[in-house]
């Protein structure tokens, strides 16, 4: 599976978000296809929270982990 | 210093230091609430906001009523038209800044770049504001409501702390619906997460505690006007000397410990304002950097996209500006005048709305772009 990368730390609240959901919308086919992850750096500790919820509204996949000084977010299409 | 003044430093810090942890942990950003409200919907942030408020409306009067410090109401001004337009240029600004002056300092505490350029912006927008004093003191005084007195209560004529009970039992419902189906808790795996329903209660538990040791509800943004002045004064001496505001003296609490009512102005010198306000600013600065660094998120980056930085700046610039014209904070107002019903506030809490709203469009459409 392909990964693409998405650094949105450091960045004004709700361009984190705004961001990570454009992405989600240019890539949805792959992603949903399972041929793509997107991975989001954030270092907004809301915005981990404000993404996975979006996304998995949309029908995504989200897991959440720490990393260093900011959080990694996965977002894949699910599985079943 | 005399000792009650040492006494007031030392609990403005303690209490800034307590905000500072509990606004990090909780990621309390009041900006964020107002701004969502618009592009997201309403969910647990926003309802915790109302808590908030309604613990503080209870607090306050408990408070008052038991003995613990007088009315606060007296430090608020009469009420006017610029209140409203005040708090719509700060709503812009907080937006654009990605948190308003308090947001802007726990997020400073935790390393956060834009939040360092929206400070240097809201000491800009204070400085500013001397500029244009005597040209706004006229429009508010021709602003001024026809009302007699400085609260809601007393302009419809009511008992404030009736009216105070009965509109906490009328925000009780919906507040102690949504605790008991959990729709003030926020999903969130982040470590040393505060949900924001107990970090609300610990700050209406905070802004009562600073009317009670501080003598005044929780206020800041003098302390912007004065840093401004100093820089200023080390380019422009004169000019700073010369203007109306920077002579200024209000009255900035009341009476605690004996010492007398401490007073100040946004003016280079040293007076209540750097007593009452400067230690809670460091305080909330500090609170948020010791809690960021406890739990490794502690970290320094200046890579930010331009038109990012300078909406930083700007959003500083209008909260620093908005925060004169009101005059008063978000937090000045959320957590103290409005849970007093003063009608400034409420005029001002009014004005954060279509202003968040102007500045999200803001914010997506020219910021984003």
């Amino acid at each position: 599976m392909e990964t693409l990368k998405l650094d949105v730390r450091n960045q004004i609240c709700p361009s984190t978000l705004l961001v990570a959901l454009k992405e989600i919308n240019i890539h949805q086919a792959a992603l949903r296809h399972g041929t793509l992850a997107l991975v989001v750096l954030s270092d907004n500790r809301d915005s981990t929270t404000r993404i996975a919820e979006a996304a998995e509204n949309m029908g995504y996949a989200v897991t959440v982990d720490k990393e260093g000084a900011h959080y990694r977010l996965t977002i894949a299409g699910r599985s079943e | 210093m005399t000792y009650h003044a040492f006494l007031i430093a030392g609990f403005s810090l303690l209490l800034g230091l307590a905000a500072g942890v509990v606004m990090h942990r909780a990621d309390f950003c009041i900006a964020g609430m107002f701004r969502d409200l618009f592009l997201t919907g309403v969910d647990g942030m926003q309802r915790s906001l109302l808590l908030m408020i309604a613990a503080s409306m209870v607090l306050l009067e408990a408070g008052r009523l038991a003995g613990l410090f007088p009315a606060m109401q007296v430090l608020y001004k009469t009420p006017a038209l610029t209140n409203l337009l005040g708090g719509i240029l700060f709503g812009i600004g907080m937006v654009l800044a990605g948190g308003c002056v308090v947001g802007t300092l726990y997020k400073m505490g935790a390393g956060r770049f834009p939040s360092l350029l929206a400070f240097f912006g809201l000491l800009a927008g204070s400085v500013l504001y001397a500029e244009i004093h005597p040209v706004w003191m006229a429009w508010t005084d021709y602003l001024k409501l026809p009302v007699i007195g400085k609260t809601l209560p007393v302009h419809l004529g009511l008992a404030t702390t009736p009216m105070i009970f009965g509109l906490a039992v009328i925000l009780a419902v919906p507040l102690w619906r949504w605790l008991r189906t959990g729709a003030m808790v926020r999903p969130s795996v982040v470590s040393g997460y505060l949900q924001p329903w107990k970090a609300a209660l610990l700050l209406a538990l905070i802004g009562v505690a600073a009317c009670g040791l501080l003598g005044s509800p929780m206020g800041i943004t003098t302390s912007y006007a004065k840093m401004g002045s100093w820089i200023e004064q080390l380019f422009f001496p004169e000019h700073v000397a010369g203007l109306a505001y920077f002579q200024n003296e209000t009255m900035m609490a009341v009476e605690r410990f004996g010492g007398g009512p401490l007073s100040g102005g946004g003016g280079p010198r040293l007076d209540g304002v750097v007593v009452l306000q400067f230690p809670l600013i460091a305080g909330i600065v500090l609170g948020a950097a010791a809690s960021a660094i406890l739990l490794g998120e502690f970290r320094l980056s200046f890579r930010l996209p331009w038109r990012q930085a300078l909406s930083a700046v700007l959003g500083g610039v209008a909260m620093g500006l908005a925060s004169r014209l009101a005059p008063g904070c978000n937090v000045w107002h959320l957590l103290g005048g409005g849970p007093l019903l003063v009608t400034q506030s409420l005029l001002f809490i009014l004005g954060l709305f279509p202003g968040a709203w102007l500045g999200a469009r803001l914010f997506v459409n020219v910021v984003l772009r």
